[in-house]
Protein backbone atom coordinates (compact mmCIF):
# COMPACT_ATOMS: atom_id res chain seq x y z
CA UNK A 1 0.00 0.00 0.00
CA UNK A 2 1.28 3.49 -0.84
CA UNK A 3 1.87 5.30 2.82
CA UNK A 4 2.33 8.88 1.09
CA UNK A 5 -1.08 9.23 -0.99
CA UNK A 6 -0.86 12.60 -2.87
CA UNK A 7 -4.37 12.70 -4.27
CA UNK A 8 -6.16 13.69 -1.34
CA UNK A 9 -10.21 12.30 -0.94
CA UNK A 10 -11.41 15.50 0.84
CA UNK A 11 -13.64 13.15 2.64
CA UNK A 12 -13.69 16.30 5.20
CA UNK A 13 -16.34 17.70 7.40
CA UNK A 14 -19.57 17.34 5.11
CA UNK A 15 -18.60 13.45 5.14
CA UNK A 16 -17.85 13.03 9.53
CA UNK A 17 -20.59 15.20 10.29
CA UNK A 18 -23.21 13.12 7.53
CA UNK A 19 -21.79 9.83 9.35
CA UNK A 20 -22.77 11.43 12.62
CA UNK A 21 -25.99 12.64 11.92
CA UNK A 22 -27.03 9.07 9.93
CA UNK A 23 -25.60 7.15 13.00
CA UNK A 24 -27.70 9.51 14.99
CA UNK A 25 -30.44 8.72 13.37
CA UNK A 26 -30.24 5.16 12.41
CA UNK A 27 -30.08 4.50 16.32
CA UNK A 28 -32.73 6.10 17.50
CA UNK A 29 -34.83 4.56 15.30
CA UNK A 30 -33.54 1.11 16.34
CA UNK A 31 -33.73 2.58 20.06
CA UNK A 32 -37.29 2.82 19.40
CA UNK A 33 -37.71 -0.41 17.71
CA UNK A 34 -35.94 -1.97 21.13
CA UNK A 35 -38.31 -0.47 23.19
CA UNK A 36 -41.53 -1.60 21.28
CA UNK A 37 -39.80 -5.06 21.08
CA UNK A 38 -39.61 -4.97 24.72
CA UNK A 39 -42.79 -4.92 25.00
CA UNK A 40 -43.97 -1.18 25.47
CA UNK A 41 -45.69 -0.62 22.44
CA UNK A 42 -45.26 3.03 21.11
CA UNK A 43 -43.90 4.74 23.48
CA UNK A 44 -43.64 8.52 23.63
CA UNK A 45 -39.36 7.91 23.70
CA UNK A 46 -40.44 6.04 20.80
CA UNK A 47 -42.16 8.33 18.89
CA UNK A 48 -39.69 11.07 19.77
CA UNK A 49 -37.06 8.96 17.81
CA UNK A 50 -39.77 8.79 15.00
CA UNK A 51 -40.09 12.15 14.45
CA UNK A 52 -36.20 12.72 14.76
CA UNK A 53 -34.73 9.72 12.68
CA UNK A 54 -35.85 11.32 8.99
CA UNK A 55 -35.26 14.75 10.09
CA UNK A 56 -31.59 13.68 9.97
CA UNK A 57 -31.74 11.43 7.11
CA UNK A 58 -33.19 14.10 5.50
CA UNK A 59 -29.86 16.08 5.93
CA UNK A 60 -27.74 13.39 5.86
CA UNK A 61 -28.83 13.06 2.53
CA UNK A 62 -28.64 16.80 1.66
CA UNK A 63 -24.77 16.52 3.71
CA UNK A 64 -23.82 13.71 1.01
CA UNK A 65 -25.02 15.64 -1.59
CA UNK A 66 -23.50 18.67 -1.49
CA UNK A 67 -20.24 16.84 -0.93
CA UNK A 68 -20.17 16.16 -4.43
CA UNK A 69 -17.58 17.92 -6.68
CA UNK A 70 -20.81 17.45 -9.09
CA UNK A 71 -23.78 18.03 -6.71
CA UNK A 72 -26.66 18.47 -10.05
CA UNK A 73 -25.56 14.44 -10.61
CA UNK A 74 -26.30 12.72 -6.93
CA UNK A 75 -29.06 10.96 -9.13
CA UNK A 76 -26.46 9.08 -10.84
CA UNK A 77 -26.35 7.28 -7.40
CA UNK A 78 -29.26 5.47 -8.10
CA UNK A 79 -30.73 5.88 -11.52
CA UNK A 80 -28.00 5.19 -14.64
CA UNK A 81 -28.03 8.49 -16.54
CA UNK A 82 -27.33 7.55 -19.85
CA UNK A 83 -30.34 4.45 -19.55
CA UNK A 84 -32.79 4.86 -16.76
CA UNK A 85 -32.42 2.03 -15.27
CA UNK A 86 -31.86 1.47 -11.71
CA UNK A 87 -27.67 1.86 -10.64
CA UNK A 88 -27.26 -0.57 -8.42
CA UNK A 89 -23.69 -2.22 -7.81
CA UNK A 90 -23.74 -4.36 -4.42
CA UNK A 91 -19.73 -4.96 -4.64
CA UNK A 92 -19.72 -1.50 -4.59
CA UNK A 93 -19.65 -0.37 -1.28
CA UNK A 94 -21.04 3.68 -2.03
CA UNK A 95 -23.36 2.21 -4.54
CA UNK A 96 -25.29 -0.38 -1.65
CA UNK A 97 -24.83 2.87 0.87
CA UNK A 98 -26.62 4.99 -1.47
CA UNK A 99 -29.70 2.44 -2.01
CA UNK A 100 -29.73 1.50 2.11
CA UNK A 101 -30.03 5.59 2.66
CA UNK A 102 -32.70 5.87 0.28
CA UNK A 103 -34.45 2.70 2.07
CA UNK A 104 -33.96 3.63 5.41
CA UNK A 105 -35.30 7.15 4.70
CA UNK A 106 -38.48 6.13 3.04
CA UNK A 107 -39.32 3.80 6.02
CA UNK A 108 -37.93 6.68 8.36
CA UNK A 109 -40.22 8.87 6.35
CA UNK A 110 -43.72 6.61 7.05
CA UNK A 111 -42.49 6.39 10.56
CA UNK A 112 -42.03 10.07 11.03
CA UNK A 113 -45.64 10.22 9.36
CA UNK A 114 -47.16 8.12 11.59
CA UNK A 115 -46.04 9.99 14.87
CA UNK A 116 -47.45 12.95 13.32
CA UNK A 117 -50.19 11.56 13.13
CA UNK A 118 -50.08 9.69 15.81
CA UNK A 119 -49.96 13.05 18.00
CA UNK A 120 -52.93 14.61 15.52
CA UNK A 121 -51.38 16.84 13.61
CA UNK A 122 -53.13 15.87 10.70
CA UNK A 123 -55.07 12.54 9.55
CA UNK A 124 -55.08 10.81 5.69
CA UNK A 125 -58.08 8.95 4.80
CA UNK A 126 -58.18 6.05 7.54
CA UNK A 127 -54.81 6.68 8.93
CA UNK A 128 -55.54 8.46 11.81
CA UNK A 129 -54.54 9.33 15.33
CA UNK A 130 -55.30 5.82 17.34
CA UNK A 131 -55.25 3.71 14.34
CA UNK A 132 -51.69 4.31 13.35
CA UNK A 133 -49.10 1.94 11.51
CA UNK A 134 -47.07 1.91 14.70
CA UNK A 135 -50.15 0.73 16.98
CA UNK A 136 -50.94 -1.98 14.88
CA UNK A 137 -49.28 -5.43 14.48
CA UNK A 138 -47.63 -4.22 11.47
CA UNK A 139 -45.51 -1.49 13.35
CA UNK A 140 -43.50 -3.57 14.78
CA UNK A 141 -42.47 -5.60 11.75
CA UNK A 142 -42.20 -1.96 10.15
CA UNK A 143 -39.85 -1.55 13.05
CA UNK A 144 -37.96 -4.12 12.71
CA UNK A 145 -37.26 -4.11 9.19
CA UNK A 146 -36.40 0.20 9.85
CA UNK A 147 -34.24 -1.13 12.25
CA UNK A 148 -32.11 -3.45 10.24
CA UNK A 149 -31.78 -0.83 7.48
CA UNK A 150 -30.66 1.77 10.33
CA UNK A 151 -28.33 -0.50 11.30
CA UNK A 152 -26.86 -1.29 7.48
CA UNK A 153 -26.63 2.43 7.61
CA UNK A 154 -24.65 2.71 10.16
CA UNK A 155 -21.99 -0.01 9.21
CA UNK A 156 -21.83 0.76 5.66
CA UNK A 157 -19.93 4.30 6.62
CA UNK A 158 -17.39 2.39 8.30
CA UNK A 159 -17.40 -0.28 5.50
CA UNK A 160 -16.95 2.21 2.91
CA UNK A 161 -13.94 4.19 4.94
CA UNK A 162 -12.30 0.14 5.43
CA UNK A 163 -12.96 -0.85 1.60
CA UNK A 164 -10.17 1.67 0.07
CA UNK A 165 -6.82 1.42 -0.72
CA UNK A 166 -6.47 5.17 1.71
CA UNK A 167 -3.92 4.05 4.46
CA UNK A 168 -5.38 4.50 7.90
CA UNK A 169 -8.40 2.79 6.77
CA UNK A 170 -7.48 0.44 4.49
CA UNK A 171 -8.66 -3.17 4.91
CA UNK A 172 -9.38 -1.75 8.81
CA UNK A 173 -12.56 -3.90 9.65
CA UNK A 174 -12.49 -2.52 13.40
CA UNK A 175 -14.07 0.59 11.70
CA UNK A 176 -17.72 -0.71 11.36
CA UNK A 177 -17.78 -2.27 13.97
CA UNK A 178 -17.09 0.75 16.52
CA UNK A 179 -19.33 3.09 14.12
CA UNK A 180 -22.16 1.01 14.53
CA UNK A 181 -21.51 1.08 18.45
CA UNK A 182 -21.41 5.06 18.12
CA UNK A 183 -24.22 5.01 16.12
CA UNK A 184 -26.56 3.82 18.97
CA UNK A 185 -25.12 4.76 21.82
CA UNK A 186 -25.80 8.68 19.98
CA UNK A 187 -29.02 7.77 18.73
CA UNK A 188 -30.27 6.40 22.42
CA UNK A 189 -28.69 9.75 23.52
CA UNK A 190 -30.54 12.21 21.70
CA UNK A 191 -33.64 10.37 21.71
CA UNK A 192 -32.93 10.84 25.66
CA UNK A 193 -31.80 14.05 25.35
CA UNK A 194 -34.72 15.53 23.64
CA UNK A 195 -37.43 13.50 26.48
CA UNK A 196 -34.92 15.25 29.00
CA UNK A 197 -35.74 18.67 27.14
CA UNK A 198 -39.29 18.69 26.70
CA UNK A 199 -41.49 17.38 29.44
CA UNK A 200 -41.49 14.54 32.82
CA UNK A 201 -39.23 12.14 32.45
CA UNK A 202 -41.40 8.86 32.01
CA UNK A 203 -40.15 5.48 32.83
CA UNK A 204 -39.44 4.56 29.50
CA UNK A 205 -36.78 7.17 29.06
CA UNK A 206 -35.09 6.66 32.25
CA UNK A 207 -35.43 2.62 30.77
CA UNK A 208 -33.81 3.65 27.81
CA UNK A 209 -30.72 6.15 29.90
CA UNK A 210 -29.94 2.76 31.92
CA UNK A 211 -30.28 0.59 28.93
CA UNK A 212 -27.62 3.16 27.03
CA UNK A 213 -25.17 2.63 30.28
CA UNK A 214 -24.40 -0.85 29.25
CA UNK A 215 -24.25 -0.16 25.60
CA UNK A 216 -21.44 2.69 26.29
CA UNK A 217 -19.67 -0.17 28.01
CA UNK A 218 -19.93 -1.98 24.75
CA UNK A 219 -18.74 0.74 23.00
CA UNK A 220 -16.14 1.34 25.34
CA UNK A 221 -15.40 -2.20 24.22
CA UNK A 222 -15.71 -1.37 20.55
CA UNK A 223 -13.03 1.47 21.06
CA UNK A 224 -10.91 -0.70 22.85
CA UNK A 225 -10.75 -3.21 19.91
CA UNK A 226 -9.99 -0.72 17.56
CA UNK A 227 -7.11 0.68 19.07
CA UNK A 228 -5.85 -2.44 19.35
CA UNK A 229 -6.25 -3.40 15.54
CA UNK A 230 -4.18 -0.32 15.22
CA UNK A 231 -1.63 -2.70 16.37
CA UNK A 232 1.37 -3.51 13.85
CA UNK A 233 0.01 -1.52 11.15
CA UNK A 234 2.66 1.50 10.43
CA UNK A 235 -0.14 3.48 8.36
CA UNK A 236 -2.69 3.63 10.59
CA UNK A 237 -0.04 4.56 13.62
CA UNK A 238 -1.64 8.42 12.65
CA UNK A 239 -3.99 7.84 14.93
CA UNK A 240 -2.13 7.24 17.64
CA UNK A 241 -0.67 10.56 17.15
CA UNK A 242 -1.37 14.55 17.93
CA UNK A 243 -5.27 15.26 16.59
CA UNK A 244 -6.72 12.03 16.09
CA UNK A 245 -4.96 10.61 19.30
CA UNK A 246 -6.60 13.69 21.25
CA UNK A 247 -10.19 13.28 19.43
CA UNK A 248 -10.39 9.54 20.20
CA UNK A 249 -9.16 10.08 24.01
CA UNK A 250 -11.78 12.97 24.44
CA UNK A 251 -14.50 10.88 22.63
CA UNK A 252 -13.93 8.07 25.27
CA UNK A 253 -14.01 10.85 28.32
CA UNK A 254 -16.94 12.29 26.86
CA UNK A 255 -19.27 9.58 25.77
CA UNK A 256 -17.80 6.97 27.73
CA UNK A 257 -15.93 7.56 31.42
CA UNK A 258 -18.46 10.99 32.00
CA UNK A 259 -21.49 9.49 31.75
CA UNK A 260 -21.02 6.89 33.93
CA UNK A 261 -18.77 8.66 36.51
CA UNK A 262 -22.18 10.97 36.19
CA UNK A 263 -24.36 8.09 36.49
CA UNK A 264 -22.92 6.53 39.88
CA UNK A 265 -22.63 9.88 41.84
CA UNK A 266 -25.78 11.29 40.35
CA UNK A 267 -28.80 8.96 40.14
CA UNK A 268 -30.26 9.96 36.75
CA UNK A 269 -33.36 10.66 37.79
CA UNK A 270 -33.28 14.57 37.29
CA UNK A 271 -33.85 16.09 33.66
CA UNK A 272 -30.97 18.62 33.83
CA UNK A 273 -28.27 15.36 34.31
CA UNK A 274 -29.90 13.36 31.69
CA UNK A 275 -29.88 16.13 29.27
CA UNK A 276 -26.35 16.96 30.35
CA UNK A 277 -25.00 13.11 30.09
CA UNK A 278 -26.93 12.69 26.57
CA UNK A 279 -24.85 15.82 25.20
CA UNK A 280 -21.74 14.12 26.44
CA UNK A 281 -22.46 11.25 24.75
CA UNK A 282 -23.17 13.23 21.62
CA UNK A 283 -20.15 15.30 21.58
CA UNK A 284 -18.09 11.98 22.05
CA UNK A 285 -19.74 10.32 19.60
CA UNK A 286 -19.05 13.25 17.24
CA UNK A 287 -15.56 13.66 18.04
CA UNK A 288 -14.66 9.68 17.64
CA UNK A 289 -16.31 10.19 14.00
CA UNK A 290 -14.17 13.17 13.28
CA UNK A 291 -10.97 11.19 14.30
CA UNK A 292 -11.76 8.47 11.94
CA UNK A 293 -12.15 10.26 9.56
CA UNK A 294 -10.22 12.81 9.56
CA UNK A 295 -7.04 11.26 11.30
CA UNK A 296 -5.63 9.76 8.09
CA UNK A 297 -6.39 12.44 6.03
CA UNK A 298 -4.41 15.18 8.66
CA UNK A 299 -0.57 13.51 7.80
CA UNK B 1 -13.93 -7.13 -27.51
CA UNK B 2 -10.29 -6.57 -29.75
CA UNK B 3 -7.82 -7.82 -28.38
CA UNK B 4 -6.65 -6.48 -25.00
CA UNK B 5 -4.25 -3.59 -25.75
CA UNK B 6 -1.93 -1.54 -23.41
CA UNK B 7 1.99 0.13 -22.50
CA UNK B 8 4.91 -1.44 -21.83
CA UNK B 9 6.76 1.43 -20.18
CA UNK B 10 10.69 0.81 -20.51
CA UNK B 11 11.97 3.02 -17.65
CA UNK B 12 15.75 1.78 -18.82
CA UNK B 13 14.93 3.72 -21.98
CA UNK B 14 13.49 6.92 -20.54
CA UNK B 15 15.56 9.82 -20.79
CA UNK B 16 13.06 12.29 -19.23
CA UNK B 17 12.29 14.71 -21.79
CA UNK B 18 8.58 15.02 -20.99
CA UNK B 19 7.36 14.25 -24.80
CA UNK B 20 4.88 12.03 -23.60
CA UNK B 21 3.38 14.49 -20.75
CA UNK B 22 3.14 17.33 -23.40
CA UNK B 23 1.58 15.09 -25.85
CA UNK B 24 -0.94 13.58 -23.53
CA UNK B 25 -2.00 17.29 -22.58
CA UNK B 26 -2.69 18.16 -26.10
CA UNK B 27 -4.41 15.89 -27.18
CA UNK B 28 -6.51 15.34 -24.55
CA UNK B 29 -6.52 19.32 -23.45
CA UNK B 30 -5.71 19.18 -19.87
CA UNK B 31 -5.38 22.37 -18.43
CA UNK B 32 -2.09 23.85 -17.24
CA UNK B 33 -1.10 23.25 -13.67
CA UNK B 34 -2.13 26.11 -11.37
CA UNK B 35 -3.60 28.10 -14.62
CA UNK B 36 0.50 28.03 -16.13
CA UNK B 37 1.98 29.67 -12.96
CA UNK B 38 3.14 26.29 -11.66
CA UNK B 39 5.98 27.02 -9.49
CA UNK B 40 9.42 24.50 -9.21
CA UNK B 41 8.96 21.53 -6.58
CA UNK B 42 12.71 21.37 -5.76
CA UNK B 43 12.52 17.32 -6.69
CA UNK B 44 15.52 17.41 -9.29
CA UNK B 45 13.54 18.10 -12.57
CA UNK B 46 10.05 16.99 -11.26
CA UNK B 47 8.04 19.98 -11.66
CA UNK B 48 4.82 17.98 -12.46
CA UNK B 49 4.93 16.15 -9.24
CA UNK B 50 2.07 13.36 -9.53
CA UNK B 51 -0.60 11.73 -11.34
CA UNK B 52 -3.96 13.21 -11.06
CA UNK B 53 -7.58 14.83 -13.02
CA UNK B 54 -4.98 17.05 -14.91
CA UNK B 55 -1.76 15.36 -15.12
CA UNK B 56 -2.21 11.74 -17.12
CA UNK B 57 1.45 10.94 -17.51
CA UNK B 58 4.13 11.95 -14.83
CA UNK B 59 8.38 11.48 -15.77
CA UNK B 60 9.98 10.82 -12.59
CA UNK B 61 12.89 11.94 -11.86
CA UNK B 62 14.71 9.17 -9.16
CA UNK B 63 17.48 10.45 -8.00
CA UNK B 64 20.38 7.97 -6.71
CA UNK B 65 23.67 9.79 -6.10
CA UNK B 66 25.43 9.88 -2.48
CA UNK B 67 25.66 13.07 -1.59
CA UNK B 68 29.17 12.02 0.25
CA UNK B 69 30.27 10.57 -3.41
CA UNK B 70 31.87 13.98 -4.75
CA UNK B 71 32.62 12.27 -7.82
CA UNK B 72 29.59 10.72 -8.54
CA UNK B 73 30.78 7.61 -9.98
CA UNK B 74 28.03 5.46 -8.49
CA UNK B 75 25.07 7.12 -8.60
CA UNK B 76 22.45 7.08 -11.14
CA UNK B 77 19.29 8.41 -12.51
CA UNK B 78 16.34 6.47 -12.39
CA UNK B 79 13.28 8.03 -15.01
CA UNK B 80 9.70 6.46 -15.32
CA UNK B 81 7.13 7.81 -17.34
CA UNK B 82 3.94 6.50 -15.23
CA UNK B 83 0.76 6.89 -16.49
CA UNK B 84 -2.66 4.59 -15.21
CA UNK B 85 -1.51 0.62 -15.13
CA UNK B 86 -5.30 0.11 -16.14
CA UNK B 87 -5.02 -3.14 -13.31
CA UNK B 88 -7.02 -6.19 -15.13
CA UNK B 89 -9.04 -5.95 -12.10
CA UNK B 90 -9.19 -2.13 -11.19
CA UNK B 91 -10.31 -0.77 -7.82
CA UNK B 92 -11.92 1.81 -9.73
CA UNK B 93 -14.20 0.37 -12.34
CA UNK B 94 -15.11 -2.10 -8.66
CA UNK B 95 -16.08 1.05 -6.24
CA UNK B 96 -17.56 3.52 -9.03
CA UNK B 97 -21.14 3.86 -8.23
CA UNK B 98 -22.27 5.88 -11.17
CA UNK B 99 -21.27 3.33 -13.24
CA UNK B 100 -19.31 6.29 -14.77
CA UNK B 101 -16.23 3.66 -15.38
CA UNK B 102 -16.24 1.12 -17.64
CA UNK B 103 -13.95 -1.18 -18.96
CA UNK B 104 -13.50 -0.71 -22.81
CA UNK B 105 -13.64 -3.02 -25.75
CA UNK B 106 -9.43 -2.58 -25.35
CA UNK B 107 -9.47 -4.04 -21.82
CA UNK B 108 -8.43 -0.29 -20.79
CA UNK B 109 -10.17 1.59 -18.14
CA UNK B 110 -12.52 4.46 -18.91
CA UNK B 111 -14.09 7.04 -16.88
CA UNK B 112 -16.70 8.98 -18.41
CA UNK B 113 -16.43 12.45 -17.22
CA UNK B 114 -20.62 13.45 -18.05
CA UNK B 115 -21.55 10.07 -15.76
CA UNK B 116 -19.19 11.03 -12.83
CA UNK B 117 -20.28 13.21 -9.90
CA UNK B 118 -17.41 13.52 -8.01
CA UNK B 119 -17.69 11.11 -4.92
CA UNK B 120 -13.99 10.22 -5.06
CA UNK B 121 -14.76 7.28 -3.94
CA UNK B 122 -12.14 5.99 -6.77
CA UNK B 123 -9.73 8.37 -5.86
CA UNK B 124 -9.15 6.47 -2.21
CA UNK B 125 -9.55 3.32 -3.84
CA UNK B 126 -7.08 3.32 -6.52
CA UNK B 127 -3.53 1.40 -4.95
CA UNK B 128 -1.43 3.44 -7.35
CA UNK B 129 -2.88 6.89 -6.19
CA UNK B 130 -3.20 7.47 -9.70
CA UNK B 131 -7.03 9.87 -10.01
CA UNK B 132 -7.66 13.03 -8.98
CA UNK B 133 -10.45 15.35 -9.39
CA UNK B 134 -9.95 17.86 -12.61
CA UNK B 135 -11.02 21.25 -11.50
CA UNK B 136 -12.11 22.00 -15.10
CA UNK B 137 -15.17 20.19 -14.62
CA UNK B 138 -15.14 18.61 -11.25
CA UNK B 139 -14.72 15.10 -11.97
CA UNK B 140 -12.74 12.70 -11.37
CA UNK B 141 -10.01 12.01 -14.08
CA UNK B 142 -7.09 9.86 -15.09
CA UNK B 143 -5.36 8.60 -18.80
CA UNK B 144 -8.13 7.03 -20.55
CA UNK B 145 -5.35 5.03 -23.40
CA UNK B 146 -6.43 7.57 -25.69
CA UNK B 147 -9.95 5.50 -26.07
CA UNK B 148 -10.76 8.36 -28.68
CA UNK B 149 -7.32 7.32 -30.60
CA UNK B 150 -8.08 3.81 -30.38
CA UNK B 151 -11.49 3.52 -31.79
CA UNK B 152 -9.96 5.78 -34.41
CA UNK B 153 -7.01 3.04 -35.36
CA UNK B 154 -4.39 5.22 -33.61
CA UNK B 155 -1.51 4.80 -31.27
CA UNK B 156 -2.44 6.37 -27.88
CA UNK B 157 -0.42 10.21 -27.79
CA UNK B 158 2.15 9.36 -25.47
CA UNK B 159 3.11 6.63 -27.14
CA UNK B 160 3.49 8.13 -30.37
CA UNK B 161 5.42 11.11 -29.01
CA UNK B 162 7.92 9.19 -27.24
CA UNK B 163 10.95 9.25 -29.06
CA UNK B 164 13.10 6.62 -27.46
CA UNK B 165 10.56 3.88 -27.75
CA UNK B 166 10.78 3.83 -24.06
CA UNK B 167 6.82 4.05 -24.00
CA UNK B 168 5.16 0.92 -26.19
CA UNK B 169 1.76 0.44 -27.56
CA UNK B 170 -0.04 -2.79 -28.80
CA UNK B 171 -1.08 -6.05 -28.20
CA UNK B 172 -0.68 -7.10 -24.72
CA UNK B 173 0.29 -10.58 -26.33
CA UNK B 174 2.93 -9.04 -28.22
CA UNK B 175 4.11 -6.28 -26.01
CA UNK B 176 4.85 -8.77 -23.40
CA UNK B 177 6.46 -11.24 -25.62
CA UNK B 178 8.80 -7.83 -26.23
CA UNK B 179 9.30 -7.20 -22.65
CA UNK B 180 10.59 -10.48 -22.21
CA UNK B 181 12.77 -10.42 -24.57
CA UNK B 182 14.23 -7.05 -23.38
CA UNK B 183 15.00 -8.21 -19.94
CA UNK B 184 16.63 -11.09 -20.94
CA UNK B 185 19.01 -8.55 -23.25
CA UNK B 186 19.15 -6.57 -20.27
CA UNK B 187 20.27 -9.32 -18.22
CA UNK B 188 22.88 -10.42 -21.06
CA UNK B 189 23.93 -7.49 -20.79
CA UNK B 190 24.81 -7.29 -17.14
CA UNK B 191 22.04 -5.17 -15.65
CA UNK B 192 20.82 -8.16 -13.16
CA UNK B 193 18.32 -5.69 -11.65
CA UNK B 194 15.79 -5.79 -14.81
CA UNK B 195 12.27 -7.52 -14.13
CA UNK B 196 8.78 -6.66 -15.32
CA UNK B 197 6.19 -5.14 -13.20
CA UNK B 198 2.95 -5.68 -13.69
CA UNK B 199 2.87 -9.12 -15.53
CA UNK B 200 1.68 -13.05 -14.22
CA UNK B 201 3.81 -14.06 -11.62
CA UNK B 202 5.94 -11.11 -11.09
CA UNK B 203 5.19 -11.58 -7.33
CA UNK B 204 3.60 -7.87 -7.06
CA UNK B 205 0.80 -7.42 -8.87
CA UNK B 206 -1.25 -10.84 -8.63
CA UNK B 207 -3.96 -10.17 -6.48
CA UNK B 208 -5.02 -7.49 -9.09
CA UNK B 209 -4.45 -9.69 -11.77
CA UNK B 210 -1.64 -7.76 -13.60
CA UNK B 211 -1.69 -4.59 -14.71
CA UNK B 212 -2.35 -3.79 -18.90
CA UNK B 213 0.38 -0.53 -18.93
CA UNK B 214 2.92 -2.82 -17.41
CA UNK B 215 6.69 -1.94 -16.70
CA UNK B 216 10.35 -2.56 -16.82
CA UNK B 217 12.51 -1.61 -13.51
CA UNK B 218 15.68 -2.07 -12.09
CA UNK B 219 15.03 -1.13 -8.47
CA UNK B 220 12.34 -2.11 -6.16
CA UNK B 221 8.78 -1.11 -6.84
CA UNK B 222 9.07 1.06 -3.75
CA UNK B 223 12.32 3.31 -4.95
CA UNK B 224 9.59 4.16 -8.08
CA UNK B 225 6.79 5.00 -5.54
CA UNK B 226 4.81 1.79 -6.70
CA UNK B 227 3.18 -0.07 -4.59
CA UNK B 228 4.63 -4.10 -3.52
CA UNK B 229 2.00 -5.45 -3.32
CA UNK B 230 -1.63 -3.78 -4.66
CA UNK B 231 -4.64 -4.92 -3.48
CA UNK B 232 -8.50 -4.07 -4.14
CA UNK B 233 -10.46 -1.53 -2.23
CA UNK B 234 -13.39 -5.17 -1.50
CA UNK B 235 -10.50 -7.35 -0.07
CA UNK B 236 -11.85 -6.36 3.20
CA UNK B 237 -15.34 -5.97 2.68
CA UNK B 238 -16.89 -9.04 3.77
CA UNK B 239 -15.21 -8.66 6.93
CA UNK B 240 -16.03 -5.00 7.24
CA UNK B 241 -19.84 -6.13 7.16
CA UNK B 242 -19.14 -8.77 9.18
CA UNK B 243 -17.68 -7.30 12.50
CA UNK B 244 -20.44 -4.57 11.99
CA UNK B 245 -23.00 -7.16 12.00
CA UNK B 246 -21.34 -8.90 15.15
CA UNK B 247 -21.30 -5.74 16.90
CA UNK B 248 -24.70 -4.61 16.42
CA UNK B 249 -25.92 -7.88 17.08
CA UNK B 250 -24.38 -7.71 20.45
CA UNK B 251 -25.36 -4.28 21.34
CA UNK B 252 -28.79 -5.20 20.21
CA UNK B 253 -29.07 -8.07 22.49
CA UNK B 254 -27.61 -6.15 25.24
CA UNK B 255 -29.75 -3.17 24.88
CA UNK B 256 -33.11 -5.36 24.44
CA UNK B 257 -31.99 -7.03 27.85
CA UNK B 258 -31.29 -4.03 29.76
CA UNK B 259 -34.64 -2.60 28.69
CA UNK B 260 -36.51 -6.02 29.27
CA UNK B 261 -35.19 -6.48 32.55
CA UNK B 262 -36.24 -2.65 33.24
CA UNK B 263 -39.74 -2.93 32.15
CA UNK B 264 -40.16 -6.43 34.41
CA UNK B 265 -39.14 -4.69 37.02
CA UNK B 266 -41.19 -2.12 36.92
CA UNK B 267 -44.11 -4.00 36.42
CA UNK B 268 -42.97 -6.37 39.45
CA UNK B 269 -42.67 -3.55 41.54
CA UNK B 270 -43.97 0.45 40.87
CA UNK B 271 -40.89 2.73 40.54
CA UNK B 272 -39.57 3.09 44.34
CA UNK B 273 -38.50 7.10 43.88
CA UNK B 274 -40.56 9.49 42.52
CA UNK B 275 -38.95 10.88 39.52
CA UNK B 276 -37.63 14.37 39.65
CA UNK B 277 -38.39 17.12 37.13
CA UNK B 278 -36.27 19.65 37.57
CA UNK B 279 -37.05 22.10 34.60
CA UNK B 280 -39.41 25.04 35.21
CA UNK B 281 -42.77 24.53 35.56
CA UNK B 282 -44.43 24.25 32.01
CA UNK B 283 -47.35 27.39 32.23
CA UNK B 284 -50.69 27.44 30.65
CA UNK B 285 -50.56 27.57 27.02
CA UNK B 286 -46.63 26.98 27.02
CA UNK B 287 -45.26 23.69 25.24
CA UNK B 288 -47.40 21.15 25.31
CA UNK B 289 -46.72 18.41 27.79
CA UNK B 290 -45.53 14.90 26.73
CA UNK B 291 -47.59 12.08 26.56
Amino acid sequence: MLTDRLNETHWTWLVYLEMFVAGVAAGAYVAATLLELSGRGRSPAARTAHLLAFPLMALAGLLLTVDLERPERFWHMIVQSDRGLPMLKPWSVMSLGSWLILAFSGVTFVSFVDALIDRGLFRLGGWRAGRTLHSSPLGLAWSVIGAGLGIAVAIYSGVLLSSSEFPGWSQLSTIPAVYVATALVTGVAAVVLIQALRGPLDPDTLSLERANLWLIGWWLVMVAFFVVSLVGRPDASIYLQSVPLLAILLAVVLAGILPLVLHLVQPMRRSGWLAVSSLLVLAGGFLLRYGIVMGPQLR
Amino acid sequence: MTQPMGFFTDTTLCIGCKACEVACKEWNQLPAINGGANTLSGDSYDNTRKLDGENWRHVKFIEQFDPTDVRREGGRWLLMSDVCKHCVEAGCLEVCPTGAIFRSEFDTVVIQSDICNGCRYCIAACPFDVIGINPANNTAMKCTLCYDRLKGGLTPACAQACPTASIQFGPLTELKARASQRVEKLHQAGENRAYLYGVEGDGHTDQIGGLNAFFLLVDPPETYRLPTRPTLPSKGTVTGWLSGWGSALVAGVVGLLALRQRRITAIGAAESEPIVDDRPAVVAGGAPEVE
